[in-house]
């Protein structure tokens, strides 16, 4: 099982300062935006080890006597994989530290939402964070911390470890909230979020201490999603930098750990002369991995042994000016080297600077391209297959970037990194939350929009237990539920286009509508997230499905009608049939009545007059 | 004195007879049809307007050869079926019993049996379902409606009602008058002195008219039909004409509906054409004529445009096509006013008895 890779790229400040766009712009939205941020996460990382979710969520108020807007515990734990202690501090303790960068399906984007809850918690009430964890099913570690927001540094206040059993994540912040607003949209978050995801066990304890508990319906879960390359059509000039920055340019970082794996991987026991080491190089140069090769050849042209690598950092290597230039600890001062290009290293620090040709970078960073596709696009683009693609200039990346756009030649996307929820799944869920008497679903083929593939899965119900006040649309986007702004939602637009009374459909129908659209990335019309824009792509696929289960449902419609027409038939041949004997008896002067049971069976049965 | 004449009138106990034969049949078609696993069914000659036209011969509208069928097959049709199925049950009770009931008494009956009629116009209809299916007025059912008519004079009835059969009766012993109502439609008629029946419009004139004695002065039964005669009045009439061939003659308002109630009372009405016997094809219209309001310089008001709606209807009305029927209502139009029978008071409360009355007669012996 893969590790998540963890990396740190951001300021706490920023966020603060940005805190609306967040969703944390008053205490009934952060309120709001916190459960979800941590119910998503827990879903997430239950999701990602396949373990079946066990969510419980709290809210308590500090001091219930007050009044509205106050302090909130807020409490989520789950019984995910948890998370090793040592990444602890540094998850929940500083902003943008993500482990979502690859590209998959995953409710929350990078993992930001939790920290900036944490963040607005102690803004508003100056209260650390708990976080419990077990990760490995022996030991619980407990951290109580602040974030020091100018720093972006975790201030571990308190840290203990004892026995456990079970692996799980519980993290509790304090946080300014206005419950008496937001609960009712908390209670539909969780009643939805449980719709949406059947093979989890959700309960809610809301602070007047009512639980409210969703059992789990399915007991399998849905196919993970698959972590994929991006597609070309879905990148922009400032992806493709990034992506040629984190391939071209991976000078290691020289740190003890890498000096082992160099001394590991020359099978060195002990310290060695710079020309030894080279020698030893050379001799296994084949069995070398690409990072160890890369710091070797910069000892080459510093002419430095272990001891002189760990004084340094090496700060650029200019291939067009031929020159390497390092950061001496010891001297604490600048030095740049020649390369010499006769070396025999030349080539491997060119290469690794310069990166792959833009052939190799095509085949091996993007989705759906091969080799045959690769080339016909370099003619296209009139890029030569052989440039090496860190050599490119700014407009020679624009150009490349605009060109990835307009080549039609590329596959769809691959929507293996997509995880809906199936239809089955779908279906037990719609059938135990609304027992309705006729239920309906369908999942639609992978379509794509500008290079993310999506999926939309759709359900409809009918009648049962559901009140007859008209139509109720579920919105879900990557099994989310989406609460605010229906009014200007693609879903919404979709449906209320649709003609009802051609499928039998009238007046307030005891009717509801699950959607839910699973992509890469879900074209929000905002930045708060609640409502899907009007891609054609995306409008095309919804208006399909939900044709096709409007058909079912009149299918259904029209059976009923007969069934229903067929019982009234029943009912009032029961009813007169046995007046009119009585009547005819006394008329006709008879004393018996007239065996009159197979004239009621037949009125039941023959179909109706045309 | 005139005695009834036996040989070509039914009396009440033939049609009695003849009625609840009627329903034992269609009892017993119900019956057998139930007993053989069959749906039952009512035919019932339609009374759309395309189905109703005059016959000459007979001199009254009548039913054309169109006729419905109500089927218990027919789900939409099984309730009212029943409905109709349940009222020849009903009459079938009121007549073996001797019971009467009214229109609005058939309503709430219905509900001790669990037919549901939504409302007295619904019942009603069933009621005039039923008179076409065995061609019979609903009087014979023993069905009157609230209104009543009156009738006074030299007439002696024998009563068949239960608890008077055989009593008999003499019309001319209250000064008021008799109520038109069941025990008298049932009655059978025995004897008169009178010579003629005088039909009028008005209970004040009827009134003045015992009063003024015309009952001996012309030797008359006099009837007030109370507006447009109920069909109890009108059969009443007819067998006065029929059984005890008593003339009649009829005296309403100078205006088109005085015409025609006469008209109905002559030769029925369009709503009534799926029933024989309401009519009295020789039954004379005294007045007052259009032509009379200048003749005998009668005080008018004017016509309302329904009045004058009223005469554009009726000229397309087939009866009204020729005669002194078409010439008064052309006389009427022109006129455009129109003159009460009060209006005689202007020349004295006994003018209408003294002078217009005997001239009346006397010019209906030429027509």
């Amino acid at each position: 099982m893969s590790k998540e890779v963890f990396s740190q790229i951001s300021p706490s400040e920023f966020f603060y300062r940005n805190r609306d766009l967040a969703g944390f712009s008053n205490p009934t939205r952060s309120l709001y935006t916190s459960v979800r941020e941590f119910v998503e996460n827990a879903l997430d990382a239950c999701d990602h080890r396949k373990i079946l979710p066990d969510i419980h969520l709290s809210i308590k108020a500090v001091d219930p006597e007050q009044a509205d807007p106050k302090h909130y515990i807020l409490t989520v734990k789950d019984n995910g994989p948890g998370i090793d202690p040592e990444h602890i501090p540094l998850a929940f303790g500083t902003v943008l530290y993500g482990s979502k960068f690859g590209l998959k399906q995953a409710r929350g984007m990078f993992g930001l939402g939790a920290t900036m809850a944490i963040l607005y918690g102690q803004i508003t009430t100056n209260k650390p964070v708990t976080v419990k964890s077990c990760s490995d099913g022996k030991s619980l570690d407990e951290f109580v911390m602040l974030l020091d927001i100018q720093k972006n540094k975790p201030v571990i206040q308190k840290h203990t470890t004892k026995e456990a059993s079970k692996t799980g994540l519980t993290v509790s912040i304090v946080l300014e909230g206005d419950y008496s607003k937001a609960g009712s949209k908390i209670r539909d978050y969780v009643y939805q979020t449980s719709l949406i995801t059947p093979y989890a066990s959700i309960t809610f304890e809301d602070p007047a201490g009512e639980k409210f508990h969703y059992a789990r319906i399915v007991k399998d879960m849905p196919r993970p999603p698959t972590v994929i390359k991006p597609h070309p059509h879905g990148i922009d000039v400032e992806t493709i930098r990034r992506m040629i920055t984190d391939t071209h340019y991976q000078i290691p970082a020289i740190d003890n750990k890498m000096i082992d794996k160099v001394k590991k991987e020359l099978g060195l026991k002990k310290n060695l002369s710079p020309k030894e080491i080279l020698e030893r190089a050379q001799k296994r140069w084949s069995d070398i991995s690409k990072p160890v090769r890369t710091v070797i050849s910069v000892m080459s042209f510093l002419n430095i042994d272990f001891e002189g690598l760990q004084k340094i950092r090496i700060d650029d290597i200019d291939v067009a000016n031929k020159t390497i230039t390092y950061w001496d600890f010891g001297e604490s001062q600048s030095h740049a080297v020649e390369l010499s290009p006769d070396s025999p290293y030349y080539k491997q620090i060119a290469s690794t600077v310069q990166g792959d040709t833009l052939l190799t970078f095509l085949t091996k960073r993007f989705q759906r391209v091969g080799p045959t596709t690769a080339e016909k696009f370099c003619e296209f683009a009139k890029f030569k297959p052989d440039k090496r693609i860190g050599s490119m200039t700014n407009e020679e990346l624009v150009k490349l970037a605009d060109a990835l756009q307009k080549f039609e030649e590329f596959l769809s996307p691959d929507p293996s990194c997509l995880a809906p929820l199936g239809e089955e799944p779908l279906s037990k869920g719609i059938m135990k939350f609304f027992n309705p008497e006729f239920a309906a679903v369908w999942q639609r083929n992978a379509s794509a929009y500008s290079g993310f593939p999506f999926v939309v899965e759709m359900g409809i119900a009918y009648g049962g237990d559901i009140p007859p006040n008209g139509l109720k649309v579920y919105r879900f986007a990557n099994r989310i539920p989406l609460l605010y702004d229906e009014g200007s939602d693609v879903v919404l637009k979709i449906v209320n286009e649709t003609e009802w009374a051609r499928y039998k459909i009238k007046g307030d129908p005891p009717l509801v509508i699950v959607s839910h659209i699973c992509s890469t990335r879900i074209p929000y019309k905002t930045v708060g997230k609640e409502n899907v824009a009007d891609r054609p792509e995306i409008e095309r696929e919804l208006k399909n499905a939900l044709q096709y289960l409007a058909r079912k449902l009149a299918v259904h419609m029209s059976r009923q009608g007969a069934a229903d027409m067929a019982k009234k038939r029943a009912n009032l041949y029961s009813k007169y049939v046995p007046l009119i004997a009585q009547f005819a008896t006394e008329l006709a002067g008879k004393k018996k009545e007239p065996n009159y049971n197979q004239l009621i069976r037949m009125g039941s049965e023959i179909e109706e007059q045309v | 004195m005139r005695l009834k004449n036996k040989s070509n009138a039914k009396t009440a106990e033939t049609r009695k007879k003849r009625l609840l034969s009627m329903l034992e049949q269609q009892g017993l078609s119900i019956y057998e049809n139930l007993d053989k696993g069959k749906f039952p069914q009512f035919v019932i000659p339609s009374r759309s307007v395309s189905n109703i036209v005059y016959d000459k011969k007979i001199r009254q509208y009548i039913l054309g050869s169109a006729s419905a069928v109500r089927s218990s097959r027919n789900m939409s049709q099984l309730r009212s079926y029943t409905q109709l199925a349940w009222l020849a049950f009903f009459v079938n009770r009121l007549v073996r019993e001797g019971k009467s009931s009214t229109l609005r008494d058939i309503y709430y009956s219905s509900q001790a049996f669990s037919i549901d009629f939504e409302d007295q116009p619904e019942s009603d209809n069933i009621i005039v379902d039923l008179e076409a299916v065995l061609t019979s007025p609903r009087e014979e059912f023993h069905i009157f409606p609230e209104e009543r008519s009156s009738v006074f004079g030299d007439l002696t009835i024998e009563y068949t009602v239960p608890g008077y059969e055989g009593k008999r009766m003499n019309l001319s012993d209250h000064p008021d008058g008799y109520l038109i109502g069941p025990s008298l439609s049932s009655a059978e008629l025995v004897d008169t002195s009178a010579e003629l029946v005088i039909a009028i419009e008005k209970g004040g004139l009827f009134t003045r008219f015992v009063e003024e004695k015309v009952h001996q002065k012309f030797k008359a039964i006099i009837v007030d039909t109370a507006g447009q005669a109920p069909r109890s009045t009108r059969n009443l009439l007819r067998r006065l004409n029929n059984e005890m061939g008593l003339p009649v003659v009829i005296l309403a308002d100078g205006d088109v509906y005085g015409e025609h109630i006469a008209m109905v009372i002559k030769s029925g009405s369009a709503n009534a054409a799926h029933l024989r016997e309401l009519t009295v094809p020789d039954a004379k219209w005294l007045g007052v004529w259009a032509t009379d309001i200048e003749k005998y310089k009668l005080p008018t008001i004017p016509m309302t445009e329904s009045d004058i709606k009223r005469i554009y209807d009726l000229q397309k009305d087939p009866r009204y096509q020729e005669g002194n029927w078409k010439k008064q209502l052309e006389v009427f139009l022109k006129l455009k006013r129109k003159a009460e029978l009060e209006a005689f008071s202007k020349y004295g409360l006994t003018n209408i008895t003294d002078k217009y009355l005997p001239a009346k007669l006397e010019e209906s012996k030429s027509f």
